[in-house]
C-alpha cells in the first residue's frame, strides 16, 4: 500500500509536465473508493499515508444560490449554526470534542455550497464521524444562541465588506450583474436580512437542505476505504432522507449592453472591477477560460500586468478569478489604482487589451507558459490532504464528478490558441460586463467653488 | 518523559467521549538531511525526499528589516522585491518567462530579521533552479528605473491596505508602539514616508553592505540525489564574497511597565480594531512546549478563553487570537480583535478581563490535556510537504536550533504540568495593567472611552507614518 501510495503522489506531482503529450491518467484515481449511502449520501475516500492525520469536507450542495430576498445570507448564517449545539451536545460541545482529539474544524460558504472541514489525526476519526452526523441529524436552534451568532455574523460583514472597499465594490457589481439569477445575492447578506431572518426560516432552511442527499463526504489521508466507508454507513445512514430541494431554474437573460455603478468613498487608491458572465463548473470551455484569465494576469510575464502595471503604471495590481459552479457565473478582473489614479485611462487600457485579445488570440508562447502554470498549480494543489479534499471535492459537486479531476490535465494539453481566442471572443464583450468604479468624491474645495458661485 | 502520563492522556481524551479513541503520539521525525559549510561560510542544508519528482528550496540571508537604515525603513523590503526583477543574463521579463515556461515558482520577501527567497521547480529543471538562485542572490541586476516603479508601487500598496481590512494593520502599529525606536518594532515593509526617502543608491549599498556568502541559509528539500546537487550549489556558491558589513547586535528590549495607548483615528470605519502586546520570550525559549499550550488555551484555537468570551458567548467579534512573535533575541506576545464602533470599551474590558482571569487560575487539567492532544494533532500539517521541510530547515539554522526542536516537540508536551503552565503564565504572559494598546477606529466615538486605559496618543491612519511623530 505505502508503495502504491508512493507511486501515485510522484505521477500526481509532476509527471505530466515531464511527458508533456498530457496522456497520464493519474493513478491516484485507482485507489479512490466511492459508495452511496442508502439515503442518498455520497461518500469518496482517498487514501494517503505519508502523514498520520485526515482532512474530511462535507460538502452541502446549498450556497447563497438557493436564498431570496428576506433570507439573503442564511446559508451562511448555517455555516455558523453548524457549530452551535445539537440535541444532543451543548453548544461549543462539538468544537470542545474535536479539540481534545487533536482536531481543527473550519468552514466556509459559497453562491453554490457550504463546506465543513475537519483536520485530525487518524485516531479522532470515528469521534469526527460521531460529530459530524449529530449535527447533521440532530440540530438545536436555541433562541438566545441565534441572536449572538447574528451579531457575530454582522461583525464578519463589517470586516469583509463595510470596511473593505475592494468587498463593497464586488458586492454591488454582483448585484448588479445578475437581473434575475440569485448569483446576484451576497453570500454574507444583506444587512437588512442579516437583522430579521426568523428561528422559523431557520428550521425550514435546515430541513430542506440539510439532508444526507443534498451532502457530499470527501475523506482524503491516512485511512482505509473499507473501513471509512463502514463508519459512513453506521453514522449517516440512519439519517432519513428529505424530499429533494427545488431545483433553482431560473437563468440569467443575456446581458444586452454594459452596466455600470459607481461608489463614492474617501479612498486612497481607486479600484475598478469588470464582471463578464461566464460559465459553468461542467463546460468544458472552462480549461481554455482558465488558460485565458492567466494569459492576462497569472504573474509578471502576464499581459494586463506587463501593460497597465509595469509599463504604463496606470495600476499597481491587476487580478483576476472567475467562479464554475452549478450555473453560468462571473469572470472577474480586479486593478487597483495608484493614488490620483485616472480611473477613465485605466479601463480604457483594460478594454483596448481584452479587444486585442479578441482580434488576435494569444501566441504559442502565452499558451505554453499558461499551460506550465497551470498544471503546476494543480499539482501542487495536490501536495497535501487538504488540497486534494477540496480538489476532488470541487470536481465531484461542481464540475461533473470527481473523475474529471484526473482528466485535468490531459484538458489543459488539449487547449489549443483558437479555443482561447473563441472563449475571449464569446465572454469578454463588452455588452457582456458589468463595470464597477470605487473612487474619493470630487475634492472639497471643487464643492466650495459651486456654492460660491450659486451665492 | 514519563511513560505513565500518556495514559493521563488517554483518560482525559476518552473521558468527554462515548467513542474511545488512542491517544496519537508524536509520530513526525525530520528525515536525514546532509549539512554542508563552504569555505566562504554559505550553508547548504539537503533532505532528499524521493516521494514526488518536485524540488523546492528556501534560502535565507540574515539581516532583513534589522539592517534597514534607521531613517530609511522598508530598504530590505525593497531590495527583495528586486532580486527578482531581471537578475544575471536574464531582464526582468525574460527572467518572469523563463520561471513561468517550466511551471516554476521564486518569491521573495522580508521579515524581521531575514530576506528570504523560496520557491520549487521540477526534478528536471534542477540545473536551471541553481542558475536562478544563484543569479538572484549573486548577480541581481538592481535597476534603477525596476527600483522606481517598485518603490512607487509599494507606496500605494500601503495606501490599499488602509483601505481594506484593518485587522492586518493593527499589529504594524502595535509593534511599532510596542518596541519604540528598538529595531523589532520596525514596519518590515516600511511606511509611505520613509519608503519615499529611499534611493536607488540605499539599496545597492544594502546589497553590498548585507548580502553575502556567510549570511546565507540554503535549504533544499526533494527529489534529487545528494551528492549531485551538492556539486551544483558548491560550485554556484562558492566564489561568492562575504557580506560587506557584520550584523548589529541587538539592543535589550525593554518590558512595558504602565500601559499606553495609541488611537489610530479612521473616521469612516464602522468597527474598531484593536490589539495589545508585550515584550517577550525568543525562539529558542527552553519554555517553548507551555507556553504554546498556554497560549493555545488562552486565544490560540477557536474554544481559546478569549474567543470563547469575545465570539462565542457575547457575539461581540467575529474572532479574537493571541500569539507568539518569537525572534533570535526576544519578540512580542499579542492579542487581537474587533467590534463595532459602539461596542469598543465592552469589548477591550472583555479582553483584559479574560486575561486577568489566566493569572487568576482559570486552568485546569482537563484543558491542559486538551490543549496537548491538540497542539499535537495539529503539528504534522505543517511537516508534509517538500516546502514546508525546506522552511524548516532553513528557519532551524537561521536561529542555531537542530533536529531536536522537531522530533523532541512532542515529549516536550506531553511532559509539560500544570505547574509548569502557571509557571509560564506568571513569568511570561503580562497583566491587562503591562500592556500597550492599539485601536483603529472612528477617533470621535472612542477617544473619550479610551483614556481610561492609560495615557493616549493619536495618529490618523490616512498619516505617512506607522507611528506617532515626536
Amino acid at each position: 500500500m505505502t508503495s502504491r501510495s508512493r507511486l501515485s503522489r510522484m505521477l500526481l506531482l509532476g509527471l505530466v509536465l515531464l511527458a508533456p503529450a498530457g496522456f497520464a491518467q493519474v493513478p491516484g484515481a485507482d485507489q479512490v473508493r466511492t459508495a452511496t449511502l442508502a439515503n442518498g449520501m455520497q461518500i469518496i475516500v482517498w487514501p494517503d499515508h505519508d502523514i498520520p492525520n485526515v482532512a474530511l469536507y462535507n460538502w452541502v450542495h446549498v450556497g447563497s444560490r438557493n436564498e431570496a430576498p428576506g433570507i439573503t445570507g442564511l446559508a451562511h448564517f448555517f455555516e455558523h449554526m453548524m457549530f452551535n449545539g445539537t440535541s444532543k451536545r451543548a453548544p461549543g460541545e462539538f468544537d470542545q470534542v474535536l479539540e481534545a482529539n487533536g482536531a481543527r474544524n473550519n468552514a466556509f460558504t459559497s453562491d453554490d455550497v457550504t463546506v465543513y472541514q475537519d483536520w485530525f489525526p487518524r485516531s479522532a476519526l470515528e469521534t469526527v464521524f460521531e460529530l459530524e452526523a449529530d449535527r447533521l441529524q440532530n440540530l438545536a436552534f436555541d433562541p438566545k444562541v441565534v441572536e449572538s451568532e447574528r451579531d457575530v455574523v454582522h461583525s464578519e460583514r463589517r470586516l469583509r465588506v463595510d470596511d473593505s472597499h475592494q468587498g463593497r465594490l464586488q458586492e454591488r457589481v454582483q448585484a448588479t450583474a445578475f437581473l434575475a439569477h440569485p448569483y446576484g445575492i451576497p453570500t454574507i447578506g444583506w444587512p437588512s436580512d442579516i437583522l430579521s431572518w426568523t428561528i422559523d426560516d431557520l428550521k425550514k432552511f435546515f430541513s430542506t437542505y440539510y439532508a444526507p442527499n443534498n451532502c457530499t463526504l470527501v475523506l482524503v489521508g491516512d485511512v482505509e476505504p473499507d473501513s471509512a466507508i463502514a463508519l459512513a454507513r453506521k453514522y449517516f445512514e440512519p439519517i432519513p432522507a428529505q424530499e429533494p430541494p427545488r431545483p433553482v431554474k431560473t437563468v440569467e437573460p443575456e446581458q444586452l449592453g454594459e452596466r455600470r455603478v459607481a461608489i463614492n468613498a474617501e479612498a486612497q487608491t481607486p479600484l475598478i472591477q469588470f464582471a463578464y458572465h461566464g460559465l459553468a463548473g461542467t463546460d468544458p470551455r472552462r480549461p481554455a477560460l482558465d488558460l485565458l484569465t492567466r494569459v492576462l494576469t497569472d504573474g509578471d510575464a502576464s499581459r494586463l500586468h506587463r501593460a497597465l502595471v509595469e509599463e504604463q503604471k496606470l495600476a499597481i495590481s491587476a487580478d483576476s478569478y472567475f467562479s464554475a459552479g452549478f450555473d453560468p457565473g462571473l469572470v472577474w478582473f480586479f486593478l487597483s489604482l495608484p493614488a490620483n489614479g485616472d480611473a477613465s485611462q485605466a479601463e480604457a487600457e483594460f478594454t483596448r487589451q481584452i479587444e486585442r485579445v479578441i482580434k488576435e488570440g494569444v501566441t504559442a508562447d502565452e499558451l505554453a507558459r499558461a499551460r506550465s502554470q497551470a498544471l503546476a498549480d494543480f499539482w501542487r494543489g495536490l501536495a497535501t490532504i487538504d488540497g486534494k479534499a477540496n480538489a476532488i471535492g470541487t470536481f465531484a459537486v461542481l464540475q461533473g464528478g470527481y473523475q474529471k479531476l484526473f482528466d485535468e490535465p490531459r484538458a489543459y494539453e488539449a487547449v489549443t490558441q483558437q479555443d482561447i481566442q473563441k472563449v475571449a471572443a464569446e465572454f469578454l464583450r463588452s455588452s457582456n460586463r458589468t463595470v464597477g468604479v470605487l473612487k474619493s468624491p470630487p475634492p472639497a474645495e471643487d464643492v466650495q467653488t459651486k456654492t460660491g458661485g450659486a451665492q | 518523559m514519563n511513560p505513565l502520563r500518556r495514559f493521563v492522556v488517554i483518560a482525559a481524551t476518552v473521558c468527554s467521549l462515548s467513542a474511545p479513541v488512542v491517544f496519537a503520539a508524536s509520530t513526525v521525525k525530520t528525515p536525514n538531511f546532509e549539512k554542508v559549510k563552504l569555505a566562504n561560510g554559505a550553508t547548504l542544508l539537503l533532505m532528499e525526499r524521493h516521494d514526488v519528482p518536485l524540488i523546492a528550496f528556501t534560502a535565507v540571508v540574515r539581516g532583513g528589516a534589522l539592517t534597514d537604515p534607521a531613517e530609511r525603513l522598508g530598504t530590505a523590503s525593497l531590495l527583495a522585491g528586486l532580486l527578482e526583477k531581471g537578475a544575471g543574463n536574464r531582464d526582468a521579463n525574460t527572467f518572469a518567462e523563463t520561471v513561468a515556461s517550466v511551471g516554476g515558482q521564486i518569491q521573495t520577501g522580508t521579515s524581521t530579521e531575514s530576506i528570504s527567497v523560496a520557491g520549487s521547480f521540477l526534478a528536471r529543471d534542477q540545473k536551471l533552479m541553481v542558475e536562478l538562485l544563484a543569479d538572484v542572490l549573486q548577480r541581481p541586476r538592481l535597476e534603477e528605473k525596476q527600483f522606481e516603479t517598485l518603490r512607487d508601487r509599494s507606496i500605494e500598496f500601503i495606501r490599499a491596505a488602509k483601505d481594506s481590512d484593518r485587522s492586518t494593520l493593527t499589529p504594524i502599529y502595535g509593534a511599532a508602539s510596542l518596541f519604540g525606536a528598538h529595531p523589532y518594532g520596525r514596519s518590515v515593509g516600511g511606511s509611505e514616508a520613509s519608503l519615499a526617502a529611499i534611493k536607488h543608491a540605499d539599496v545597492r549599498q544594502y546589497y553590498a553592505d548585507n548580502f553575502g556568502a556567510d549570511r546565507v541559509i540554503i535549504a533544499v528539500a526533494g527529489d534529487f540525489k545528494t551528492a549531485q546537487l551538492k556539486s551544483l550549489l558548491s560550485r554556484a556558491f562558492a566564489n561568492w564574497r562575504k557580506a560587506g558589513q557584520p550584523l548589529p547586535a541587538v539592543p535589550k528590549q525593554t518590558q512595558v511597565t504602565a500601559r499606553r495607548v495609541l488611537l489610530v483615528d479612521a473616521p469612516d470605519a464602522v468597527q474598531s480594531y484593536f490589539w495589545c502586546g508585550d515584550v517577550s520570550v525568543p525562539r529558542n525559549d527552553p519554555r517553548r512546549a507551555a507556553l504554546d499550550i498556554v497560549n493555545t488555551l488562552f486565544g490560540g484555537r477557536f474554544t481559546s478563553m478569549l474567543n470563547t468570551e469575545l465570539r462565542i458567548r457575547s457575539g461581540l467579534s467575529y474572532g479574537a487570537s493571541s500569539r507568539f512573535d518569537r525572534m533570535a533575541e526576544g519578540g512580542s506576545w499579542e492579542l487581537g480583535s474587533f467590534t463595532r464602533t459602539e461596542k469598543t470599551i465592552e469589548a477591550i474590558d472583555l479582553a483584559f478581563a479574560t486575561l486577568d482571569k489566566l493569572h487568576a487560575g482559570a486552568i485546569d487539567d482537563a484543558q491542559l490535556e486538551s490543549a496537548k492532544s491538540y497542539v499535537l494533532g495539529q503539528y504534522p500539517l505543517g511537516l508534509e510537504t517538500a516546502s514546508q521541510w525546506a522552511y524548516q530547515l532553513a528557519t532551524l539554522e537561521l536561529y542555531g536550533l537542530d533536529r531536536s526542536y522537531i522530533d523532541d516537540y512532542g515529549n516536550q508536551l506531553a511532559a509539560v504540568t500544570l505547574a509548569d503552565a502557571r509557571h509560564v503564565i506568571d513569568e511570561v504572559i503580562p497583566s491587562s495593567r503591562q500592556v500597550v494598546l492599539v485601536v483603529i477606529g472612528k477617533a470621535d466615538a472612542i477617544r473619550e472611552g479610551l483614556r481610561k486605559y492609560g495615557p493616549l496618543t493619536e495618529v490618523k491612519l490616512s498619516d505617512p507614518e506607522f507611528r506617532a511623530q515626536p
